[in-house]
C-alpha cells in the first residue's frame, strides 16, 4: 500500500536530469547557512557597527592572549599619568604606576568569556524549558511553569551574592552562569507564550499530521521563527551579565581574581577619582570599555532579526518579490 | 431568461439622477508609476443598488477608498468627484478641507468594511460606538439613539441586548449587522460596503443581503457594494459594474450584465463562478491571475487570459464605450465575437446531465474510515470556585456522529459555521481527541493502527499560514518525502519533488522550489499545501474549506487538481464546505456524499443531486436558498426561511430537534424529541427529521410560533 502510487504517478521530468551530489548540497548550505546571511548583516548599518565593536573586543582579547601588550604590574610606569600625554602609556597609568590600557585589555578575554557563558546559559536554558513547555502543554507544563515561578520569585541579586560568597567562583564560565543563575525563568515564560502561539499555527499542524517527531517540529517549524526574539534576549542577557559583574566586584562581593573592568572602577572610586579631575582616565577608561562593549552588542542584535526574516532575504539576494506585492488597503473613517 | 424582465424594469426608464459623479479619477503609487485605479468614470444614480465586483487585488476596495478621498498614504488621487445632494447644491470631494470632509464621511457617505471584528473597539459597548459617533458628529443622542434601536429591530437585532453588549458577545453575523446600523445612524445617503459579508456563512450573508434590500427602500438609500461574489450582488443590484486590472471593463444594469453580458472577462467569470443551476462541465476557471499594478500588460488588460483577444487588443487601449441601449458600457473591441464564441449556459434542465464518476457502492468491502457515535466536547476552563458549585460549561462540538468512508470516497461536510464541521473532520484524522463514541481506521481503532498517522492528513483553509514562512518549497516538500520514502538519496527526492510541481502546473519548477512561501501567490500555495499533503500518500485527506481563501475565478481550477490527484493518488477527501455550490460541484465530479450538519449533529446525508432537487430536511432547504444563483427571477426580496437567524449558543443547545428554534415547519414535538438518523425510502442518503414518517406523532402536534401550520 505504501509503495502503490510509484507506478501511478509518472515522476520523470524533462528538466532535471542532473543529480544534486555532496559539492551542490556543500554549496547550497553555504550561501543558505553563511553568504545569505553574512549579506543581509552587512546590509544593515547597525550590524555593521556592531559586528566592527565586537570584532575589537576580540582583538583586544586576542592582544593579551598572543601577549602583544605589556601585562598589568605595579611601578611599570611613573605614576598618574593622564591620557594621552605619554604615548607608551596611551591611557595613562594609576596610582601605583599601572599601565590603564595594560589593565583594561588583561580583562578582556575573563570578560567575554563570562559575558558568553552567561547569555549561553541564560538563554540555552530558556529556550529549553520555554519551548518544551509550551509546545508540550499539559502536565509537563504545570510543572515547568511551577518551577520557573519558583525562580522567579526568588530575590536574585542577594541570590548572586550569597552564591558569589559561598562558591567563591574564580573561573569566568562559572561566573557567568551564576551571575544569571535565575535570569532564565523570566525569559523562558515569555518564550513559553510565544511558542503557544506558534503551536496553533496550521503548518506546525500539518507537520504533526505528518507525524513528524517533537524535536523536528520545535527545531524546523518552532524555533526558526523564534530566533530573533531569542537572539535580541542573548544580547540582553549578556549585557545584563556585563553590568551584573561589574557592579558585584565594584561592591567588592565577588573574589578579586586578577584583572577586572570592575576591580579597576573600584580602585579608581577608592583613591578619590569621583572628587578630582587627577584620577578621572583611570574612572573613565573602564566605564567606556563596559558600555562600548554593551553598545556594540545591542547594535548587533538589532539587525538580527532581519536575518531571520525571508523577506529580507530574498529582497537583498535580488530574487523576484512576491506576486501579492500589492497590499489590500483598509482606510478608517470616523 | 424571457426579454420582457429587461423592459420591465422601471430604473431604466427613470431619467437617472446621478447622486455621485466620478470623472477620471486615478489613484497612483511610487510617483505616478503605478496605477491601483485608473481611469475611473462612474456616475451613481440615486437610490440605486450598485454592485462592484472584481478578483482580490482588482483595486475594488480602492475605489471604495478614492470616493471618500481616503485613499492612504503614500497614495495619490486624482481626477473629479462630484457629490450631488438632493436639494439641488454639489459638493465637489476633492475640494474639500479636512474638517469639511469629516463631516462629510458618515453623515453623507458612510462605509461598512469587511471584518466587523475589527471595527468595534473591543473595550467599549455598542452603545457607546453609536453616542460617540452622534456626539462627533454633533447630533442629539437621544434622537440618534432611538433612530439606532428603529434600525437594530429592522435589522433582526434586539436593541436592548445589543447595545449593552461588548463587541465580543455577538456573532460575527450580529456584529456585522451592528455595524451596518451604526453606518446608518447618521441618516447618510450614501452606503458603501466594502465586501461586508464577505466572513460569514452564506446563510448569513443572503440574510443580511435581504435585509439591506429593505434598508434601502425603507430610508432611500444609495448603496454601493463591493464584492469579489457576483453571484451574490446578481440578487439585490440594480446596476453591475465590473472592475478587471484597476479599470472598469463593463458596467450596465443588472438584467444585461447577467444575460447579455459583453466583455469576455465578465462571461468568463460568470462561467468560472460555481452555482447550483448550471450543469458541471459549463463551469470552467480562467486561466492565469490578474496582474499587480507594477506590470499591467499593454493594450487591453484582459488580453493574455482572453480567449478571443488579437493582435489588435494587444497593442490597443479599448475604451469603456456604450453598447447597447441602457447604459451598457464594455470596454472590449470585440463584443460581438464574445458573446457569439463564449456561450453561458445557466440552463436549469442540462444541470444533472452526467456525473463523471459512478458512485462507488462497494458496501461489501471494509470501510476506510469509520466513525461510530463519535462525541467531541469541550469544556469551557473554569475558576476554582466554579469547579465545586456547578457543572462545567461544555460545548458539544461533535455530538454522536456516525459516518463510515470507504477508500477513494468523497465526502462533503456542509453547514453554517460553529456547527462541528472542523472538529469532527479533525478528529476523524486524528488530530482531536475524540471525548467519546469510536473511529476505526481499516477496521482498528485509529489510535492503535501504526499507519494511520502518515495515512490521514490535512489540507488547510488559509494557505498563508499553513507553510512555514522560514522555509523554502523544496524544504517544506522534503519533509513528506523523508516519511515516506526515508532511503531516497537527495536527488531523489528533489526529481519527484519537480516533477510534482510540473504536474501542478508550477512551471519553471526549479525556479518555484528555491522560492520562500511569500513569494507565491495564493492559489500557488494551495497547490504547494496540496503537494504537502498527498505526497504522504495519504489514505484519506481532510480538506479543511481549502478553497475559500482561494480567489472566486481560480476554485474551479483548485477543485479540478484536488479531483485529479484524487485518482492518480488513490485518496479519499473528506471536504469541508459551507458553500453549497462548491460542494455541489465536487462531489458530483467525485460521486461522492454531501453530509448537511448542524450543531454537532448530521442532519441530511446523500448525493448532491439529490440534496439539490430533492431536500429532505429543513435546514437542508434553507442552505439551497442560500445558496446564490444568476437567475434573472432570483429575488432577493423573499424573506429567509428560518424563524431566527442567529444559530443558538452552541453551550446550550436547543433541546429535542437542535433545529426547532430556527425550523419553519417545527411542532411540538420537535421541541421534545430529537429525531434519529434514518435511511431515506425512496432516495439515496439519510435525513433526521420526523416529516420523513408518515404515521409520527409530529403531524398531530401544534406548530410553534412563527411555523407554518400547513407546510408546502
Amino acid at each position: 500500500m505504501q509503495m502503490s502510487t510509484d507506478t501511478d504517478v509518472n515522476w520523470q521530468s524533462e528538466q532535471t536530469d542532473e543529480t544534486i551530489d555532496w559539492r551542490d548540497r556543500l554549496h547550497e548550505g553555504f550561501v543558505l547557512r553563511v553568504y545569505e546571511p553574512a549579506l543581509i548583516a552587512w546590509n544593515d548599518r547597525r550590524t555593521q557597527t556592531g559586528l566592527v565593536i565586537v570584532v575589537l573586543y576580540l582583538c583586544m582579547a586576542l592582544v593579551d592572549l598572543f601577549g602583544l601588550w605589556r601585562d598589568a604590574s605595579t611601578s611599570q610606569a611613573p605614576r598618574m599619568l593622564g591620557a594621552f600625554q605619554n604615548w607608551s602609556y596611551p591611557l595613562g597609568t594609576t596610582q601605583s604606576g599601572v599601565d590603564v590600557l595594560a589593565l583594561i585589555i588583561d580583562s578582556t578575554p575573563f570578560i567575554l568569556q563570562m559575558v558568553l557563558a552567561g547569555g549561553v546559559w541564560a538563554t540555552g536554558v530558556a529556550v529549553i524549558v520555554g519551548t518544551i513547555s509550551g509546545y508540550k502543554g499539559g502536565l509537563t507544563d504545570s510543572v515547568i511553569t511551577a518551577i520557573s515561578d519558583f525562580f522567579m520569585s526568588i530575590p536574585g541579586l542577594p541570590l548572586v551574592i550569597v552564591l558569589g560568597i559561598t562558591l567563591e567562583p574564580e573561573s569566568p564560565l562559572v561566573l557567568g552562569v551564576i551571575l544569571t543563575i535565575n535570569y532564565w525563568a523570566g525569559l523562558g515564560r515569555s518564550i513559553r507564550s510565544q511558542v503557544l502561539s506558534i503551536r496553533n499555527e496550521s503548518y506546525v499542524e500539518a507537520s504533526r499530521a505528518m507525524g513528524t517527531n517533537t524535536v523536528r517540529i520545535i527545531r524546523k517549524d518552532i524555533l526558526p521563527n523564534l530566533m530573533p526574539y531569542v537572539l535580541v534576549n542573548f544580547v540582553f542577557a549578556a549585557r545584563y551579565t556585563i553590568f551584573a559583574a561589574v557592579a558585584l566586584y565594584f561592591l567588592g562581593v565577588l573574589p578579586y581574581t586578577g584583572q577586572n573592568w570592575g576591580i579597576t572602577l573600584n580602585y579608581a572610586y577608592n583613591q578619590g577619582a569621583l572628587f578630582g579631575l587627577e584620577a578621572i582616565h583611570w574612572l573613565l577608561a573602564p566605564i567606556i570599555a563596559i558600555v562600548g562593549l554593551a553598545c556594540g552588542l545591542i547594535l548587533l542584535s538589532q539587525g538580527m532579526d532581519r536575518i531571520f526574516n525571508p523577506r529580507v532575504r530574498t529582497r537583498l539576494t535580488g530574487e523576484s518579490e512576491s506576486v501579492e506585492s500589492t497590499p489590500e488597503h483598509t482606510t478608517e473613517i470616523r | 431568461m424571457s426579454s420582457d424582465t429587461l423592459t420591465s424594469q422601471g430604473s431604466d426608464e427613470r431619467q437617472p439622477d446621478p447622486i455621485l459623479e466620478i470623472t477620471d479619477t486615478n489613484v497612483t503609487y511610487t510617483d505616478g508609476e503605478s496605477y491601483v485605479l485608473e481611469d475611473a468614470s462612474v456616475s451613481i444614480h440615486r437610490d440605486e443598488i450598485l454592485g462592484i465586483v472584481g478578483e482580490s487585488g482588482s483595486g475594488k476596495s480602492m475605489f471604495a477608498s478614492a470616493i471618500l478621498d481616503a485613499v492612504p498614504d503614500p497614495g495619490v488621487l486624482s481626477g473629479q468627484l462630484i457629490y450631488n445632494r438632493r436639494d439641488g447644491t454639489t459638493v465637489d470631494i476633492l475640494g474639500l478641507s479636512d474638517e469639511q470632509l469629516r463631516a462629510f464621511r458618515w453623515e453623507e457617505i458612510a462605509m461598512v468594511f469587511q471584518g466587523a471584528m475589527h471595527s468595534f473597539n473591543p473595550t467599549m459597548k455598542i452603545k457607546t460606538h453609536f453616542t460617540e459617533t452622534l456626539q462627533s458628529h454633533d447630533r442629539s443622542v437621544g434622537e440618534g439613539m432611538s433612530f439606532a434601536r428603529e434600525l437594530l429591530e429592522s435589522l433582526y437585532l434586539e436593541p436592548e441586548r445589543v447595545l449593552n453588549a461588548y463587541p465580543h458577545e455577538l456573532s460575527g453575523g450580529m456584529q456585522q449587522r451592528a455595524l451596518i446600523a451604526l453606518s446608518m445612524v447618521l441618516n447618510p445617503e450614501v452606503l458603501i460596503m466594502d465586501e461586508p459579508t464577505a466572513a460569514l456563512d452564506l446563510l448569513m450573508q443572503r440574510s443580511i443581503l435581504s435585509l439591506l434590500n429593505d434598508l434601502q427602500e425603507e430610508y432611500d438609500l444609495t448603496i454601493v457594494f463591493i464584492t469579489h461574489d457576483l453571484p451574490l450582488v446578481a440578487g439585490i443590484a440594480d446596476r453591475m459594474a465590473i472592475i478587471y486590472a484597476f479599470e472598469f471593463v463593463e458596467i450596465g444594469p443588472r438584467d444585461a450584465i447577467i444575460a447579455n453580458a459583453a466583455h469576455p472577462y465578465t462571461r468568463a467569470l460568470l462561467q468560472a463562478t460555481p452555482n447550483i443551476n448550471s450543469p458541471l462541465e459549463a463551469m470552467q476557471s480562467i486561466e492565469g491571475q490578474g496582474p499587480a499594478p507594477a506590470n499591467v500588460p499593454s493594450g487591453c488588460r484582459f488580453h493574455p487570459r482572453c480567449p478571443v483577444a488579437t493582435d489588435e487588443c494587444e497593442s490597443v487601449e479599448p475604451t469603456l464605450d456604450a453598447h447597447d441601449a441602457n447604459n451598457h458600457r464594455v470596454a472590449c473591441h470585440h463584443v460581438e465575437r464574445a458573446r457569439e464564441e463564449l456561450t453561458i449556459s445557466t440552463d436549469e434542465e442540462g444541470a444533472f446531465s452526467a456525473t463523471e464518476r459512478t458512485t462507488q457502492t462497494t458496501t461489501d468491502a471494509e470501510s476506510l474510515l469509520e466513525l461510530s457515535d463519535l462525541q467531541v466536547h469541550f469544556e469551557a476552563s473554569q475558576g476554582v470556585i466554579e469547579q465545586f458549585i456547578g457543572e462545567p460549561d461544555v460545548v458539544k462540538a461533535v455530538d454522536g456522529v456516525s459516518l463510515s468512508i470507504e477508500a477513494q470516497d468523497l465526502v462533503c461536510l456542509l453547514g453554517e459555521s460553529g456547527c462541528g464541521k472542523t472538529t469532527l473532520g479533525k478528529a476523524m484524522i486524528g488530530l482531536q481527541e475524540p471525548t467519546g463514541g469510536s473511529i476505526t481506521f481499516r477496521g482498528e481503532s485509529l489510535d492503535e493502527h501504526d499507519d494511520a498517522r502518515a495515512a490521514l492528513q490535512i489540507i488547510h483553509q488559509d494557505p498563508s499560514s499553513a507553510l512555514n514562512p522560514n522555509r523554502r518549497i523544496v524544504d517544506i516538500l522534503s519533509e513528506p518525502l523523508l516519511h515516506t520514502h526515508p532511503n531516497a538519496s537527495i536527488t531523489e527526492r528533489r526529481r519527484r519533488i519537480t516533477s510534482l510541481l510540473e504536474r501542478i502546473g508550477m512551471t519553471p519548477a526549479d525556479a518555484y522550489i528555491e522560492r520562500y512561501p511569500h513569494q507565491l501567490s495564493g492559489g500557488e500555495k494551495q497547490r504547494v499545501v496540496l503537494s504537502r499533503a498527498l505526497l504522504m500518500d495519504p489514505d484519506a485527506v481532510l480538506a479543511d474549506e481549502a478553497i475559500s481563501a482561494v480567489d472566486v475565478s481560480l476554485r474551479i481550477e483548485i477543485m479540478d487538481l484536488l479531483l485529479e490527484l484524487q485518482e492518480e493518488f488513490e485518496t479519499s477527501y473528506l471536504f469541508i464546505s459551507h458553500d453549497l455550490s462548491n460542494a455541489r460541484y465536487i462531489t458530483e465530479h467525485a460521486g461522492g456524499r454531501i453530509a448537511v450538519m448542524y450543531l454537532g449533529e448530521i442532519v441530511e446525508i446523500g448525493s448532491a443531486q439529490r440534496l439539490l432537487t430533492d431536500p429532505r430536511h429543513p435546514y437542508t432547504e434553507v442552505l439551497r436558498w442560500a445558496t446564490p444563483d444568476l437567475g434573472l427571477d432570483t429575488d432577493a426580496d423573499d424573506e429567509p426561511p428560518v424563524r431566527e437567524i442567529d444559530v443558538p449558543d452552541p453551550i446550550d443547545p436547543p433541546t429535542g430537534c437542535r433545529f426547532h428554534t430556527r425550523c419553519p415547519v417545527a411542532r411540538e414535538t420537535c421541541v421534545e424529541t430529537s429525531p434519529e438518523l434514518r435511511d431515506c425510502e425512496d432516495g439515496d442518503g439519510a435525513v433526521a427529521c420526523f416529516r420523513e414518517e408518515p404515521d409520527h406523532q409530529y403531524w398531530e402536534s401544534d406548530p410553534l410560533d412563527g411555523a407554518s401550520e400547513h407546510p408546502e
